[in-house]
């Protein structure tokens, strides 16, 4: 019987040390360097008229690649900063929880890629293909940060899902809108998250 | 079964208010009130009593700041506090290994 409430004891520290360790790194610098990437990005495409399938592809792959690369080293200051480790088991799991669907993201760009364009529509469709499985990667990231990464989750999840079927009954405008589209859908919404992060990351916590 | 270990447990510590609050503790640097708060789902008055035993036995310290004028309540271990939950967790794992032992 002593037995019973030690284990239950344990389990529950273990529980809550896990859950205690979340994911603590300010998202604010991170999230608006993404969007501001994202926009920029957006517009130099715009301006070099990029609208062969895929260019178009491979361009927002290499955009996608620059913003990982900006959050890895983001966080990686901060880490330095605050004198912590940089792989510390909260940043495994979030980077465990995301991987798959970033992974599905990158498998269906580069499939776009071999394969070649089949159609306006295809290239289309990869716009909302890649924001409803970023949505799913911050989603399942959410899961250990702070409150309020899931929804944006799913938000991307949802605009995905629309847009998907928007183009579906409505059909593909002209290529070059993907550009905009992703200007619009992945850098604007991160510009305005870390815009509010910004303000609200401490505030939070005041009590 | 020897008795030893459970005697020796931490009252202080073995409480179901307080464990919870050194177990976030020990898994973080810092926490501030709200955060303690809304993860162990307590009262602002339940949870100040137990910080407050928690501080008066040398296990937590509270730090009070200011963050755009609003107060920031943050809650860590002292060395003490550390050095007493592991110790904690080393004998439940004693008696959890004495209990196996003698099935």
């Amino acid at each position: 019987m002593e037995t019973d409430w030690a284990a239950k004891n344990l389990q529950v520290i273990r529980t809550l040390m896990e859950r205690g360790a979340v994911y603590r790194r300010a998202l604010a610098p991170v999230m608006g360097a993404i969007g501001l990437t994202g926009v920029v990005a957006a517009g130099v495409a715009g301006m070099l008229d990029l609208r062969a399938p895929r260019s178009l592809a491979a361009f927002w792959m290499g955009v996608a690649s620059l913003c990982l690369a900006e959050a890895f080293w983001l966080i990686r200051c901060q880490a330095l900063k605050d004198s912590e480790l940089f792989w510390s088991p909260p940043t495994r799991r979030v980077v465990q929880a995301a991987s798959p669907a970033f992974f599905a993201g990158f498998a269906a760009g580069l499939i776009f890629l071999v394969i070649g364009p089949g159609g306006p529509l295809a290239i289309w469709l990869l716009v909302p293909g890649w924001m409803a499985l970023y949505g799913c990667a911050l989603h399942a990231a959410g899961f250990f940060m702070p409150r309020g990464f899931k929804l944006f989750g799913w938000a991307f999840i949802g605009v995905g899902c629309l847009l998907g079927a928007a183009l579906c009954l409505i059909g593909p405008p002209p290529v070059i809108g993907v550009n905009w589209a992703m200007g619009a859908l992945f850098g604007a919404p991160h510009l305005a998250y870390g815009v509010y992060l910004y303000f609200t990351e401490k505030d939070r916590n005041a009590t | 079964m020897n008795p030893k270990p459970f005697f020796q447990l931490d009252r202080v510590i073995h409480e179901k208010g307080r464990l919870p609050i050194m177990s976030l503790l020990a898994a973080t640097p810092e926490l501030s009130f709200t955060e303690l708060r809304e993860a162990l789902k307590m009262t602002d008055g339940n949870l100040s009593m137990h910080i407050k035993t928690l501080q008066e036995a040398g296990f937590v310290s509270v730090t009070k700041t200011f963050h755009n004028q609003r107060p920031l309540t943050t809650c860590s271990l002292t060395p003490n506090g550390r050095r007493a939950f592991a110790g904690y967790i080393d004998l439940l794992e004693q008696i959890v290994r004495q209990a196996r032992d003698a099935e």
